[in-house]
């Protein structure tokens, strides 16, 4: 069919002004992503990958050496290379830390969660209320406040002592049962939100199903509760276990600094250290590590799906 | 088989305190398929729960085969629920929800995959085994939640409402199915509904409550017509009423001269008399009626007939049909004047008080 060739013409230039129209609505979303993620990461991938200056910063020229020193120590005496074992020893610490935070917020933040989605609605906000209130409070502060409660003459000790409970104070300070329990309590209320979303959007006409049809409370638990609640708990498991594993200033106050994690191995870099292209390379080995944790998760449940399915 | 002792449901205490049923008294015989009626608010779906294990009763006693099981807890009562919003596992597969009560249960798994395609041939869904819930239309759905019910080989089957979210035409489909399925497996269905069309063709008993109380339990031909009070009358089918006196066995109404009461029928001084439109007959009839005049006040087209809305000259107007048929010889307009007749076999006499007849 011959076709008009300024109907054609008027066609394309309806569709480029169309094509002009989403680029500039999708502006400020690409502006916010390149600002504020890309370019920073480019930043830290750049560093990685430059000399360290003598007083900080960075210098202009390609060197190795940051990326180096993350895996490999320089002998102090016959400067041959040997494995950085410490710092494998500091992942292994911070990654098991995580786990422990996760786990732990787990345990108080699902019947935290559970317990706020069954209140009456009209209450539901202020539960919600106090659950995040303390997290528009600065991290400092908080893990300050916590610290107040555990330490030698802190409230926690003064009850245990007036109770009887104790006949000296408990030493809780700077231990990782410590930076353990300051964790949690920082973390808490990322895993409650969304487990939190997840109970409240679930039916428990569904738990009366399973129940009419035979099911005892734990079956149901297992077979209709949890299966359904089980995104709302990755997805609060992620948004804990990610920062947890980053977290510099929490181990710091609670353990005193006597357990590095990897998060004060950066800090330290880019403070004392004075060595921002090894800061900047562990700073990209840490994001490495939870990309590929994330990877694998997600491969395993599409193929978990898959054969569910 | 299983009998309903003055089952009683308060909720809440003090003030607040809503008695939301009054000491109910049913004996539902097996393979019955026997209808709970009522507006909402009626306490039909209370009872309902109660059966289930939901709810606990504030007093009275659930017997079934002999054994009370009022307080024994829903998932070891023999009794499975069709609910309202079907409450299908959304991540399960159509199989896997039909496996539940059966797996719950701790079946032996060599029996339950057959016992799954037996029960999902029975409702017509075997080709669907492979979907999730959520892929499925009304219909289906409807169907799923069914076998998932029948799979465990309940001694009673409970339907709360189960048709009201379809629409008419696969509600009509539906009501058939459900019965003949219930005639085929033999099995005792506890349907609620709302709706009395759906009540009285599909029922073996109906029972109309209102307010927490059993209006009437009969068969839905009894109900229709011999209802015991007017909130019977009014809920099911359409119902002239009509203010009347007996005086020495005679009964005076629409200001025509006294006529006998009718047979069975025994009251003296005001009465409430309650006739159907169908059974008003248009002109004067043979036997003993009580024929009266009035002027046509409203004409309404409905098909096979014409509800005709009839002024009497007492000022009592009264509802009746004219049938649409070809030989039909009458022709009606609004403002004509009618003569109508009403038979005195078809009057039923109710008692004055609904409240009083509970």
């Amino acid at each position: 069919m011959p076709r008009n060739p300024t109907a054609a013409a008027n066609e394309s230039a309806v569709m480029r002004a169309e094509t002009r129209r989403r680029w500039s609505l999708a502006l400020p979303a690409l502006t916010v992503i390149t600002l504020c993620s890309i370019l920073p990461l480019g930043v830290m991938v750049a560093y990685s990958f430059m000399e360290a200056g003598q007083y900080g910063n960075v210098q202009w020229g390609f060197s190795l050496e940051g990326w180096r020193a993350v895996f490999l120590d320089r002998d102090f005496f016959d400067d041959s290379y040997i494995p950085a074992t410490a710092h494998l020893t500091i992942l292994a610490r911070s990654i098991l830390l995580a786990l422990a935070t996760t786990a732990l917020t787990f345990v108080f933040g699902i019947p935290t969660a559970w317990f706020i989605a069954t209140r009456p609605p009209a209450t539901r906000a202020y539960w919600m209320f106090l659950i995040t209130v303390p997290f528009w409070t600065n991290l400092l502060v908080r893990t300050i406040a916590i610290q107040e409660v555990i330490r030698a003459d802190g409230t926690l000790n003064r009850l245990l002592l007036a109770t009887g409970l104790i006949d000296e104070p408990l030493q809780m300070m700077f231990t990782n049962g410590a930076v353990l329990v300051g964790m949690t309590y920082v973390y808490l209320p990322l895993m409650v939100l969304p487990v939190y979303a997840a109970i409240e959007k679930f039916d428990f006409r569904l738990a009366e199903a399973a129940y009419d049809l035979h099911a005892s409370r734990l079956y149901c638990l297992r077979r209709v509760v949890l299966p359904l609640m089980w995104p709302g708990i990755v997805a609060g498991s992620i948004l804990v276990f990610i920062p947890a594993l980053g977290a510099y200033v929490t181990p710091r106050l609670m353990g005193g600094g006597r357990a590095m994690m990897w998060g004060n191995l950066i800090d330290l870099q880019f403070g004392q250290g004075r060595n921002w292209p090894l800061g900047a390379a562990l700073s990209i080995t840490l994001t490495l590590v939870v990309v590929g944790a994330m990877v694998w998760y997600a491969r395993r449940a599409a193929k978990g799906a898959e054969t569910n399915g | 088989m299983l009998d309903i002792r003055s089952l009683s449901k308060k909720f809440g205490s003090g003030d607040s305190a809503f008695q939301a049923l009054k000491s109910i008294d049913i004996t539902i015989e097996e393979g019955e398929f026997f209808t709970l009626l009522g507006p909402s608010g009626c306490g039909k779906t209370t009872l309902l729960r109660l059966i289930a294990g939901f709810e606990q009763p504030s007093g009275g006693q659930l017997v079934l085969d002999g054994k009370d099981i009022a307080t024994t807890p829903p998932n070891h009562r023999p009794v499975n629920t069709v609910f309202q919003s079907y409450a299908l596992f959304p991540h399960m597969t159509v199989a896997q929800n039909v496996a539940f009560g059966l797996e719950a249960r701790g079946t032996n798994p060599a029996e339950v995959a057959p016992r799954v395609d037996e029960i999902l041939g029975i409702v017509q869904m075997a080709h669907l085994r492979d979907r999730k819930s959520s892929q499925m239309s009304g219909g289906q759905q409807q169907r799923v939640a069914l076998a998932r019910a029948l799979a465990p080989r309940p001694r009673i089957l409970l339907l709360d409402e189960p048709l009201s979210a379809l629409d008419l035409k696969l509600r009509k489909q539906m009501q058939f199915e459900l019965k003949r399925l219930q005639r085929e497996l033999g099995l005792t269905f506890i349907f609620v509904t709302h709706d009395q069309d759906e009540a009285l063709t599909m029922s073996d008993r109906i029972a109309v409550m209102d307010g927490g109380t059993l209006q009437q339990v009969a068969d839905p031909r009894t109900l229709y017509d011999h209802p015991a009070n007017r909130f019977v009358a009014e809920f099911i089918g359409e119902a002239n009423f009509l203010s009347g006196t007996v005086a020495g066995g005679k009964l005076s109404l629409i200001g025509q001269a006294p006529v006998p009461l009718p047979r069975g029928a025994d009251a003296s001084g005001p009465v409430t008399v309650m006739i159907r439109p169908e059974q008003v007959v248009i002109g004067a009839a043979g036997g003993d009626a009580i024929t009266a005049d009035g002027r046509i006040e409203a004409l309404v087209f409905s098909g096979t007939d014409t509800h005709v809305t009839l002024r009497l000259q007492n000022g009592d107007t009264l509802s009746l049909r004219a049938p649409n048929n070809s030989h039909a010889t009458t022709t009606f307009a609004e403002g004509e004047p009618l003569r109508v007749s009403l038979p005195i076999g078809a009057l039923r006499l109710l008692p004055e008080d609904v409240a009083d007849a509970a």
